[in-house]
């Protein structure tokens, strides 16, 4: 449950992507302190976009987007260091040479600013944060050698790495065998409580979510629904969003005529 | 043999050697972790243009290489970072142009000159003091400033868009690092050629990236590959009278075969699938 009630990402009337080309439409939305927020739509819905928005890679081209009391207008706030990312499986090298603690030591880089070298209290840090995912025994493992799995968890000890204040995870369980999936969910939800980190999850794992997020957000290049899981995700929202008629089970989510068979 | 060492020429050229090697094995990691590898060839064809503009010119040679070089780079960074097209079709374009102009401005010239085809296939056992200086003041440039951004380099290598979400000046930096391979390009001319020099740039990097999976072991050995491939290249040079860049390349090629052979990582793969 949220810690607090202040906005840390506040969205107002947001609007981004390009001339001619509008990716994610009016957007007014605040995401408090403590929250553990789900970000759920159909492909193309602008999921990404919203992504790349609160890391500060996209100014709004109308609206405003404030995310801790920075503007972030013009592209010019420094806030990026406090944001903790997990970008999506396949974006990085996964057998790029590189061992788990320097993986992990990159998290300490942006904070750490030009000019300066990592030292010693960084590398505590960069162990604490692999101690808080299960891996400080693999720290001079290459990367490459991992299962998706665990390397899942070294990037999530990277983004720890910065110390931030929000989690932003891009589909984190996407390429994952099932046993896995759970596993990097629980380790989040873990964090959220432990750290008392504010977390932003973008998935297509509504089913996987939506028992442990305090809020869903849903998302058809527009906002469509924004609140507790059991007021998002009504059959006649979830039918105008993705096309079909959804049903809720006490257990899943499934499409109606499937759960009729 | 021995007696080969007490020359000034050889000593020039073992330095000038020692320090290219270096230079390019170092800039070879960055370059070859972040897929620049066709960009390194653009631009050692890009600052012949400039040499041999300088030559029909009269105007220095060197300081035009640099020109052509760092245009092409920037103008292919430009290209990438907008979008509107991928690297290796802009880079291709330009490594054409700038052959094109390379060729021209040699046809525009009154007599043969055999300094601008040095340039071309390089001569490393033809380096004089003052080139020697010019090599090392660059390259104590290049190492220093590669030195000076490490941190920022090896991320933008591995992941850009993560880099400049964690707060690091990734988009600068990736100039930056366009910017120290045209200066390594040029630096390097003399000394293996703009056609060898390419592979002076790429083969120390990929032979130690078979042997390792740590980045500063990685840099490390693409360094001491890089380094005494160039020195040995030029010793084998001087004793059977072979052109220098070959002896150089080739040579680095037989270190990088050796390497896959013998990778670590292609045998844990390899027991791996074995065992299965």
């Amino acid at each position: 449950m949220p810690d607090s009630l202040d906005p840390i990402i506040r969205f107002d009337h947001a609007s981004f992507g390009f001339p001619g080309v509008i990716a994610l439409k009016d957007i007014s939305l605040s995401i408090n302190a403590g929250e553990f927020v789900g970000v759920i739509g159909p492909n193309g819905s602008g999921k990404t976009t919203l992504c790349r928005a609160v890391l500060g890679l996209m100014a709004p081209v109308e609206g405003h987007l404030h995310i801790f009391d920075c503007a972030c207008d013009e592209l010019r706030c420094h806030h990026r260091a406090k944001i903790g990312y997990l970008p999506q499986q396949g974006v990085v090298d996964r057998n790029f040479p590189v061992t788990v603690l320097e993986t992990v030591m990159m998290g300490r880089y942006g904070a750490l600013g030009l000019f300066k070298r990592p030292g010693s209290k960084d590398r505590e840090i960069a162990i604490e944060s692999l101690t808080h995912v299960g891996m400080e025994r693999h720290k001079d493992t290459a990367l490459g050698h991992l299962s998706g799995g665990q390397q899942q968890r070294v990037f999530i000890a990277r983004a720890l790495a910065q110390q931030p204040k929000v989690l932003l995870l891009d589909e984190p369980t996407t390429g994952l065998d099932i046993t896995a999936q759970h596993n990097v969910i629980e380790l989040v939800e873990h964090l959220h409580d432990e750290l008392g980190l504010t977390v932003l999850l973008i998935t297509h794992d509504i089913n996987m979510i939506r028992s442990r997020v305090d809020r869903l957000v849903l998302l058809k290049t527009r906002l469509y629904a924004a609140g507790p899981p059991m007021d998002v995700l009504k059959p006649e929202i979830l039918r105008e969003v993705y096309g079909k008629d959804l049903v809720i089970t006490e257990k899943d989510l499934v499409i109606v005529e499937d759960y009729h068979h | 043999m021995l007696e080969l060492f007490t020359y000034d020429f050889m000593q020039r050229s073992l330095l000038a050697a020692a320090m290219v090697g270096g230079l390019c094995s170092v800039i070879g990691v960055f370059v070859v972790l972040r897929g620049l590898a066709f960009v390194g060839a653009g631009t050692s064809h890009a600052a012949f243009a400039g040499v041999a503009l300088g030559y029909l010119m009269g105007w220095p040679p060197l300081g035009l290489a640099i020109l052509f070089g760092l245009a092409t780079v920037w103008i292919t960074g430009w290209v990438e970072e907008r979008g509107r097209m991928k690297l290796d079709v802009s880079i291709g374009i330009l490594y054409t142009t700038t052959m094109a102009l390379a060729i021209l401005f040699i046809g525009l010239m009154k007599s043969y000159n055999a300094e601008v085809y040095g340039y071309l296939f390089g001569s490393v056992l033809s380096v004089t003091s003052e080139e020697l200086r010019v090599i090392g003041g660059l390259s104590v440039l290049v190492l220093g400033l590669i030195l000076l951004f490490s941190k920022e380099l090896y991320f933008i290598a591995f992941d850009q868009e993560m880099a400049e979400a964690s707060g690091v000046p990734a988009r600068r930096m990736f100039f930056l690092l366009l910017t120290l391979v045209a200066l390594t390009v040029v630096v390097s001319l003399k000394t293996v050629g703009a056609i060898l020099v390419f592979a002076m740039i790429l083969i120390p990097a990929s032979t130690a990236y078979q042997l390792t999976s740590s980045l500063m072991t990685l840099t490390l050995y693409s360094t001491i590959i890089g380094v005494t491939t160039a020195v040995a290249g030029v010793v084998i040079s001087a004793i059977w009278d072979v052109p220098s860049g070959p002896a150089i390349v080739l040579l680095a090629t037989t270190v990088f075969f050796i390497s896959v052979l013998f990778s670590p990582k292609r045998m844990k793969r390899a027991a791996h699938v074995h065992v299965h």
